[in-house]
């Protein structure tokens, strides 16, 4: 109770308090909500997956299984994880294409936030344009390009008069994120851009006059204080990378990649070959929509995993560092 | 005269040494922005072919497939591409403003004391993972299912809620129908909320306290320090949260499909360029027009709201 509440009347104080309750009300069942919202379709495919598969669409059974059974799971695995190694290479690929964008837009950022001159603000509008434009608008001559990759002529040079074919060469994905032009690589630039902006300068004076060159100065004094920007960037960028379709599909569609298997395995068109594999292994009669969707959400629950464990260990340090990222400049 | 060639010296050195670190992304933006931007501006005004030596050829026809892609040509779905067009951007015209002032909101609850705030955060920021297009997509049912159903007749078109609102208020019956509409959607507004709602708690953080307390001190409302501090402060990374959603929604609007299902399903090289091009002036436009009428908006919300 504020001192000042010493002044008021029993009534008034009476009044103050309920009006204070029913805020509190509003307010609770205003985040109960959204937070349900949000967690809607989670809590929804959950009763779903871990459901025997004959209970599904049964009238009685929507929020608590009968019969408590994973072989929505185990289906899900036989169909689209194989032995599990694509999870892994997947991991793998999204950890280091994170870890390349990062770098790269990183190093530009710091040139673009350090230098007011004209021709560093026309290299930001460039960003801010490449931002703009969307990659499928430039995906026709882009696939045309790299299926016939010459790097200005400079190929055919080397190589007898003959382009190569980078489309279906997983080095192509790495090539993109190392030139700046990976998955949404310019948001990462404009925000290591803003946030080498607000760097002191005195810090990069003093490591000048204590001798540091341009390189030292990045890579001991300007990088290491970015870490709020770097775990924001490595985070987005992992977790865009790791359920991209985009880039993966078109640039290396013969690749590992689980969100490509995925999204090519779980077609409604498929639904009647998952429901055939589950009437061999599991004796399911019924109809094939519900089997594909109870494989599909323990198929994506599968896929987030990694996702929601990394992000529940480290969500304290993750929040904290993408409050403090220079992102607002 | 030393001190001023050393200087010199450095900032040449500075510009040398930062050069090494463009080099990368500048080849990039030649070779897989600048150079394929080129090529698809030039396509739209070809008809492509395979030449008799397997290579590629460009026969020059004009404005012939521009002509065609607004006049006979259809999409997937057997509507004119038009139609497509005019339906994505009313589309992504209504979500945008909804999208930032709902992750505006959520930022301001976030940035706000109560018990409970670290489990809420949590949940808050999940739309990152689950707003990722294939987890949406996969974790869409395909069979009607009972809550979906509760949902739909909640705030469906006949709902209890929507009725109430159109017999009992004066409120148009367009506006109400707009509410029902986002109501239905709110699902794909929150998971399109994540990015911007961190934006949005980043630039709520990096806002003065100094300004609040003197506000306060001076008798501001909460309503009138919001209209008078927190959003002329915010108002760049509003602009920049804009422009994010809206490319994020035209990165997810079907006329991308449309573009690969010409260009690579049809055969049509030119009619898909021509499409990109179309597309890429779209987004621009909607771009311009958006942060103008943003601009007004928040400049009007300044100054009456005294």
């Amino acid at each position: 109770m504020k001192l000042r509440d010493n002044y008021l009347t029993p009534s008034e104080r009476l009044l103050k308090s309920s009006v204070g309750v029913v805020k509190g009300v509003l307010f609770g069942t205003l985040l109960v909500g959204l937070c349900f919202t949000i967690l809607y379709p989670i809590l929804k495919a959950l009763p779903t997956v871990f459901n025997d598969l004959n209970d599904l669409g049964n009238p009685n059974v929507v929020w608590v299984p009968e019969t408590l059974s994973v072989n929505s799971f185990k289906l899900a695995f036989r169909i689209a994880f194989g032995n599990g190694l694509s999870i892994l290479q997947t991991l793998l690929y999204s950890i280091a294409i994170a870890f390349i964008q990062m770098m790269m837009s990183a190093m530009v950022g710091y040139v673009l936030g350090r230098n007011n001159s004209k021709i560093f603000s026309i290299l930001t509008g460039l960003v801010i344009v490449a931002i703009m434009v969307p990659p499928q608008a430039l995906l026709i001559s882009q696939y045309l390009s790299l299926k016939n990759f010459d790097a200005f002529g400079l190929i055919p040079l080397l190589n007898g008069g003959e382009t190569i074919d980078l489309v279906g060469n997983p080095l192509v994905l790495y090539i993109l994120a190392f030139a700046g032009f990976g998955l949404r690589q310019n948001v990462f630039v404009f925000i290591f851009r803003q946030s080498f902006r607000g760097f002191p300068k005195e810090l990069e004076e003093a490591a000048l006059i204590d001798g540091c060159g341009f390189y030292r100065t990045y890579f001991q004094i300007a990088f290491p204080n970015a870490v709020p920007s770097m775990v924001t960037v490595l985070t987005l960028s992992f977790v865009w990378n790791y359920g991209d379709t985009f880039y993966t599909t078109y640039f290396d569609p013969t690749g590992p990649y689980l969100a490509n298997t995925l999204s090519s395995m779980f077609q409604w068109a498929n639904r009647d070959l998952i429901a055939d594999f589950a009437t061999a292994l599991y004796g399911f009669s019924g109809n094939a929509n519900y089997v594909l969707d109870a494989v599909k959400f323990a198929a994506v629950l599968i896929f987030l995993l990694p996702l929601l464990l990394l992000y529940f260990f480290m969500q304290k340090k993750l929040v904290e560092n993408f409050e403090r990222s220079g992102i607002v400049g | 005269m030393l001190n001023r060639k050393n200087r010199l010296s450095y900032r040449r050195s500075w510009m040398l040494n930062s050069l090494v670190f463009l080099a990368p992304w500048v080849i990039g933006f030649l070779l897989f922005f600048a150079t394929p931007l080129w090529n698809t501006i030039w396509y739209s005004f070809n008809t492509l072919g395979v030449g008799s030596d397997g290579k590629m050829t460009a026969e020059f026809v004009g404005i012939q497939n521009y002509v065609s892609l607004f006049t006979d040509v259809l999409t997937k779905d057997n509507t004119p591409v038009t139609r497509l067009l005019v339906e994505e951007n009313l589309n992504i015209l209504m979500n945008a403003p909804v999208i930032l002032v709902f992750s505006l909101f959520l930022a301001i609850i976030l940035n706000s004391n109560f018990k409970g705030r670290a489990a809420v955060r949590i949940i808050f920021f999940l739309p990152i993972i689950l707003g990722l297009d294939i987890v949406k997509d996969m974790l869409t049912a395909s069979s009607g299912d009972f809550v979906d159903v509760a949902a739909e007749s909640f705030f469906g078109e006949d709902s209890p809620i929507l009725q109430f609102l159109l017999v009992n208020t004066f409120l148009p019956e367009g506006v109400v129908n707009f509410l029902g509409e986002i109501n239905n959607n709110i699902y794909n507004v929150i998971s399109g909320c994540g990015v911007q709602t961190l934006i949005f708690l980043a630039g709520l953080q990096s806002i003065n306290g100094s300004l609040y307390e003197v506000a306060k001190i001076e008798g501001a409302t909460t309503y009138e320090i919001f209209w008078k501090i927190t959003l002329p402060m915010l108002k760049d990374i509003m602009t920049f949260v804009l422009v994010y959603s809206f490319i994020d929604l035209f990165l997810a609007s079907s006329i991308a499909d449309e573009i690969y299902t010409f260009a690579f399903m049809k055969n049509s090289i030119g009619i898909g360029s021509a499409l990109s091009v179309v597309y890429m002036i779209n987004v621009l436009l909607d771009l311009v027009l958006m942060l103008f009428v943003f601009n007004k908006v928040v400049n009007l919300a300044g100054e009456t709201k005294r």
